[in-house]
């Protein structure tokens, strides 16, 4: 009798199959070398790549979502209209700091992780949603590349307090959520 | 002695054009011989028939379909070539339960955007000396979900084509690694 399951069969039938490793036998030993890495991060670091007209349409996009969701006049949890302004917003995270925008990467992140947490739009949630979307406009425009400095700083800090004076205010609902 | 990728091809799917692009530079640079290129997943997924490339690199949101979409159709639609083609889904969300739900459809690394070289490497290095080992179930066909980063050894290295210096690869202090999809 075969013991592995006891005296029963197995539910799942689960099978583990160990592919041939295609890669590894076209490729070699011993990685890439420093040199090669440094010389594909330089080309990172260096390419003239305009981000400008992308992030404008991102920018745009979000704008757009956050409209929808004003104009709807009543607070919704509605996934199609969280997904209007939140993956806008994380297309400027992803894109900001591959483009030289690092400070639109760190606003942009901050959002995405208010909206992880609130997940409802309401005439409070989309004040926030519109002073994120307003400057991170303004930091494309204004061309504020890499970290911004004291202004980029100051910038963060406030949509930060923001979302934290937010969390405060509704502290028992998200406690009860949670 | 190092890699030669000069061999290999890599599908990489992207509908940001600058993005792609850069990511092209980046894998020329790596020294792949050929990469190719689809601004969606349903352009990617008749590439990957038409071409059987050795690794495919995604993006996760685009449309009309998405990384997610394409990954689902490399590991069961009947006309994939290759179903064990190891997958990389780049993307800007890094939120636990969006990577468990990329993970269910059959993603093998997972990259957060922004990314630097370094970070791409790192994956492509796994996905050469670590690959996981399939499972087929009746509800899910793609690698291995469980890996934990304790299957790695964590010895001294002392074979030659050991890499000096990556030595976090294979860290237990990852935070970030849920169930052996590591998305520093």
């Amino acid at each position: 009798m075969d013991i592995k399951h006891y005296n029963q069969k197995p539910v799942r039938n689960a099978k583990f199959i160990t592919a041939p490793n295609v890669l590894k036998a076209k490729v070699g030993v011993g990685g890439l070398s420093d040199t090669i890495l440094d010389r594909a991060q330089k080309l990172l670091e260096n390419h003239t790549e305009d981000f400008r007209p992308l992030a404008e349409i991102y920018i745009k996009q979000m704008k757009e979502g956050i409209d929808a969701a004003k104009n709807l006049g009543q607070p919704t949890a509605s996934e199609e209209h969280i997904a209007r302004i939140l993956f806008p917003c994380v297309q400027l995270k992803a894109n900001g700091g591959m483009f030289h925008y690092p400070l639109i990467t760190r606003i942009a992140e901050r959002f995405v992780q208010f909206m992880e947490v609130v997940e409802k739009l309401d005439e409070e949630t989309l004040e926030i949603a519109a002073a994120f979307h307003t400057t991170i406009k303004i930091v494309v425009a204004s061309q504020i590349k890499g970290d911004g400095g004291e202004q980029g700083e100051s910038l963060v800090e406030e949509l930060n307090g923001a979302c934290m004076r937010y969390f405060e205010k509704h502290k028992d609902e998200i406690a009860t959520k949670g | 002695m190092g890699y030669n990728l000069q061999n290999i091809q890599v599908l990489l799917v992207e509908d940001n054009q600058p993005m792609m692009n850069l990511i092209k530079g980046i894998l020329l640079s790596f020294g792949v011989g050929n990469v190719i290129t689809a601004l969606d997943g349903d352009e990617g997924f008749k590439e990957f028939c038409l071409f059987n490339p050795d690794l495919v690199i995604t993006d996760w949101m685009m449309a009309p379909c998405d990384g997610l979409t394409l990954s689902r159709k490399i590991r069961t639609d009947p006309k994939s070539p290759n179903k064990y083609v190891p997958i990389i889904l780049m993307t800007g969300f890094s939120e636990k339960q969006r990577v468990i739900s990329a993970r269910d459809e059959g993603v093998t690394e997972f990259l957060v955007k922004p990314f630097n070289t370094r970070d791409l490497y790192r994956r492509l290095y796994k996905i050469i000396e670590a690959p996981r080992q399939y499972v087929s179930t009746p509800e899910y066909f793609g690698p291995d979900r469980r890996r934990k980063r304790k299957d790695y050894y964590d010895g001294p290295k002392r074979r030659s084509t050991d890499i000096q210096g990556d030595d976090d690869m294979y860290s237990d202090a990852n935070p970030g690694d849920i169930d052996g999809i590591d998305f520093r």
